[in-house]
């Protein structure tokens, strides 16, 4: 709404224009700044509106983000001979929330959710981890090396044994969280112990675990074809046997639900317990919390060793859910994506859950669009960053709202009838 | 020499900051070529003033004149054209750039090579920077990185910074606070020589002795106003100590103690040091009992707070012992010492007393949250938060826009020391540690404040008090303890001691002993 009613009087304006132009130029020039005057502050006065208001802001201004990047997108669109809303609905049909004209055999819309979940679920597990250690005032960057680490162990522990399904799925999710927790834990513990900032360590610990990591699928578990990891048998795979859905059928991820579950936890564990508070309090001020008396190494451990958690499970349900293998050499992306999808969620758990769907919609309706509507697939990547980068400026549009609606205040007490005129020609 | 010209001239200043007047119809005139001294507490209007004068705030009311001419100084850059230059109490400089880089940031002497490619001309700026500082006795290397000097080879920098833009009146804003005492000999010198050299110097400062030793004329400031103006060679330390205490507060709540009790603190040797191996608090000793306001008298930085953070365990300890009801702290650690009785009003109250980002609620109860009935199993009760922060805004008058869920950030300063006067005093420790507690608040704020520290006293609490405010410290006070440089240099009944005679302690004057 607040586009449309900003942009028309502006467009016309601009038509006007030339035959004004002929007569009185300066005329028409004064008369295109008076109504370009009108048209920002009517456009201005529209977002204030909308998303001035403090206490829903930590929705409306991701949302806004949203809004603004999918407005620059589809100008991009446009520029390549696009209709941008043909992209955006071959996005969201490829991810399952918008029918297909047709399927293939064995597959429905429903299938398509379901792999969407099956996206979604280790980027949910990576933001969730990137998300505590935030809260505890942390930078975990670890979360590519933690899964890397924990589907490597889980794989050759678990995923190379006869176990069957019922023994080995929850041993692999044990052994996620326990590795996971540790190579958490230890980037707290030299933060605290030596002071290394744990961007660094994490960054660090990343390479090094990718690293010895792809050592040892070399030399003895490559699969010779793929030249990835021997992937690990289907009863230590994160996905079920073929479940029939109306006349289609599908794996269902098995770590879905206990990401949705988590995230829930996490938002319980930080909001009402009191190691959750003391959590907060550290991260949101180190001096105060031990004026406190709150033990500040062992939050901090503790935070990073949960964090580390989630970025194990989510590498046991990326590497043996959503893709074959481990690549040796390459850390995962789902890994950094996850610190992206933890800001577009406002570094909490349960906007984790909203921001995750909306990433793996672009990353698992990419494909699908493209075949469509003939736009490279990449796009689907370019609106991811461009997102990444509108929420980036959450801030500066928060404070921007702010000074805009204390002007705007005082403007309309000024001139209250101008801003009533302006609103009528709308 | 007193008939000498007029360099700068300051006529009616005022300045007001929200809810105080800083400067209050200044008028002065410094005359070229002498050392002037502004004197006062902290907190009298010196820095304001000074900073007028050199453009970074801008008078209310009244004029400055340079050279007899009326000067609108709106920006430093105004006041540099002016030859104005001042060294700031915390040195401007950027770590990682040369000597001379420093010096001459923002005035770079450029030239063109070949006619034509601007280039910064560092090789005579150095000339010109080793000229300067043989001159004027300063000794730096122009090629030296900044990190690696210290603080007062990093002074001599900012003062050549002066000098190299031609700066004919200098004001130093307390400038030996950060320095050892042989480096204040130097400064000191180097400041005569400055003036021999035919500049004009204005010193800010709260230390007595150096007035006496290199400054002219004095003016002595109290609470925004100027209270007098003489020549250094006429008066003394105790008669300048007399004037900046000057003492017209109409506080005299002053009631004496009921009874005291047996020993709640005792203090033995205390020593800490900074991270540098610098003693900050120097073998402290005292003791304070049950019913007794012990006031720790001293200016800014002589090592008050940091044996507040001792005694609470915030900070480590060197040396020496510090007993609550003859129980050794030393293997507590914060939230035992807080257990076995300490409450804590830490100086910092936005950075240390508070997490800002917290609702009043949470703040509240920052040191109990972990305590029944705020906590059970390990499950905060809201309500249990809610219940108590009403019972204390309404105890102790917090004012605060959304109830117990505002956030602490957006409540006023007083409110915020409300509250954590309130947190603290609801512990029901025996011993209070109150540091600073009516720094900024408002009159009524001050005066509740220090009701509720004699309540505690009447009810037996033993209560260190640290402020900087010697009559906050004259009126409550029943044991006063005077810290100069770290060192306890006094400790006698508040009855034996007059307010000139503290403040003669407190600028680290023990002569008349």
């Amino acid at each position: 709404m607040t586009k449309n009613s900003g942009a028309s009087p502006q467009d016309n304006q601009q038509q006007d224009h030339e035959p004004h132009d002929q007569r009185d130029p300066r005329h028409a020039l004064n008369s295109l700044n008076k109504s370009l005057d009108k048209a920002t502050r009517m456009v201005t006065q529209g977002l204030v509106k909308g998303f001035g208001n403090e206490r829903w802001q930590s929705l409306t201004i991701p949302l806004l983000a949203i809004f603004l990047s999918l407005l620059t997108i589809s100008v991009v669109i446009l520029i390549f001979g696009n209709n941008p809303f043909d992209v955006f609905r071959g996005l969201l049909a490829g991810a399952g929330w918008w029918p297909k004209e047709n399927y293939g055999g064995g597959q429905s819309q429903l299938t398509d959710l379901v792999g969407l979940a099956t996206t979604l679920t280790p980027l949910l597990f990576g933001a969730l981890g990137v998300v505590v250690a935030l809260r505890a005032g942390l930078f975990n960057i670890g979360v590519a090396g933690q899964m890397i680490l924990a589907a490597f162990l889980a794989t050759v522990l678990v995923g190379y044994s006869d176990m069957t399904a019922w023994l080995a799925r929850p041993l692999v999710f044990l052994i996620a969280i326990a590795v996971g927790a540790l190579a958490g834990a230890l980037i707290g513990f030299l933060k605290y112990r030596f002071n290394i900032h744990e961007v660094v360590s994490s960054i660090m610990l990343n390479n090094i675990f990718m690293l010895t990591v792809s050592y040892f699928i070399t030399s003895s578990h490559q699969d010779p074809v793929s030249r990835n990891m021997r992937a690990a048998s289907a009863d230590a795979r994160l996905l079920t046997e073929p479940v029939q859905l109306g006349e289609a059928s599908a794996r269902l991820p098995v770590g879905f639900l206990l990401a949705l579950i988590m995230a829930f936890l996490l938002w319980f564990f930080l909001t009402k317990t009191k190691q959750g508070f003391e959590m907060t309090a550290v991260g949101k001020s180190p001096k105060a919390a031990q004026y406190a008396g709150i033990k500040i190494g062992r939050t901090v451990i503790v935070a990073m060793a949960i964090s580390g958690a989630m970025g194990g499970l989510a590498g046991v349900t990326h590497y043996m859910a959503s893709v074959p293998s481990i690549a040796p050499g390459v850390l995962p992306g789902v890994g950094f994506d996850a610190i992206a999808v933890a800001f577009l969620g406002n570094a909490h758990p349960l906007g984790a859950i909203l921001a995750s769907t909306l990433i793996a919609t672009l990353v698992s309706g990419a494909t699908y669009m493209s075949s469509i509507v003939g736009v490279r697939q990449e796009i689907a990547a370019l609106i991811t960053g461009m997102i990444l980068l509108f929420t980036a400026c959450g801030g500066y549009l928060r404070s921007w709202l702010d000074v805009k609606k204390r002007s705007l205040a005082d403007a309309n007490a000024n001139t209250d009838d101008n801003a009533t005129k302006g609103g009528d020609d709308a | 020499m007193a008939e000498q010209e007029i360099l700068l001239e300051v006529k009616g200043v005022t300045k007001r900051f929200p809810g105080i007047v800083a400067c209050d119809d200044v008028s002065l005139d410094i005359r070229k070529g002498e050392i002037y001294a502004l004197l006062g507490e902290n907190g009298a209007g010196k820095s304001t003033l000074a900073s007028m004068i050199f453009g970074l705030y801008q008078p209310d009311e009244g004029q400055i004149f340079m050279r007899g001419k009326e000067a609108q100084i709106d920006s430093p850059n105004e006041a540099v054209a002016l030859d104005i230059g001042m060294v700031h109490q915390h040195f401007k400089l950027i770590s990682n750039y040369t000597v001379t880089q420093n010096i001459i940031l923002g005035d770079e002497p450029k030239k063109r090579a070949l006619g034509i490619f601007p280039y910064v001309d560092i090789k005579n700026a150095e000339k010109r920077i080793e000229e300067l500082s043989k001159e004027y006795g300063l000794e730096v290397d122009p090629s030296a990185v900044i990190s690696d000097l210290g603080v007062s080879v990093q002074q001599r920098v900012e003062i050549l910074k002066m000098l190299y833009r031609d700066a004919e009146l200098l004001i130093f804003d307390e400038p030996t606070a950060m320095l050892t005492p042989q480096e204040i000999e130097s400064l000191l010198q180097i400041i005569k020589n400055l003036r021999d050299q035919g500049k004009t110097v204005i010193f800010i400062t709260h230390k007595l002795d150096e007035v006496m030793e290199v400054c002219d004329r004095c003016a002595i400031l109290v609470r925004g106003k100027l209270v007098d103006v003489s020549e250094t060679k006429n008066t003394s330390p105790a008669e300048l100590a007399a004037k900046m205490v000057g003492r017209d507060i109409n506080f005299s709540a002053k009631r004496p103690t009921k009874a005291i009790g047996k020993t709640v603190l005792e203090v033995q040797d205390l020593r800490v040091e900074d991270s540098s191996g610098f003693p900050k608090v120097n073998d402290v000793s005292f003791e304070i009992r049950a019913g007794e306001i012990f006031a720790i008298a001293g200016v800014s930085g002589s090592g008050q707070t940091e044996l507040a953070d001792a005694v609470a365990g915030l900070t480590k300890v060197k040396k020496g012992s510090i007993r609550l009801n003859d129980c050794d702290l030393a293997k507590l650690n914060v939230r035992k010492r807080c257990e076995s009785g300490i409450a804590y009003i830490p100086e910092d109250r936005q950075s240390v007393g508070l997490v800002l980002d917290f609702s009043l609620d949470q703040n509240l109860a920052l040191k109990s949250y972990y305590q029944a009935p705020f906590c059970t199993s390990s499950l905060l009760n809201p309500t249990a938060f809610a219940e108590r922060a009403e019972k204390l805004i309404e105890d102790f008058d917090i004012r605060c826009a959304r109830g117990c869920k505002t956030t602490t950030r957006e409540m006023s300063g007083g409110n915020q020391q409300k509250a954590i006067v309130g947190r603290e005093i609801d512990q029901d420790a025996d011993l209070l540690i109150f540091v600073q507690p009516t720094r900024g608040l408002d009159i009524g704020a001050i005066m509740a404040i220090r009701e509720r520290i004699l309540d505690e006293r009447d009810k037996g609490k033993a209560i260190l008090l640290i402020s900087l405010e010697l009559d906050e410290v004259m009126d409550l006070a029943d044991t006063i303890g005077v810290m100069y440089a770290g060192q306890m240099l006094k400790v006698a009944p508040a009855s034996t001691l007059t307010t000139n005679k503290v403040g003669e302690y407190m600028m680290g004057v023990t002569e008349n002993d």
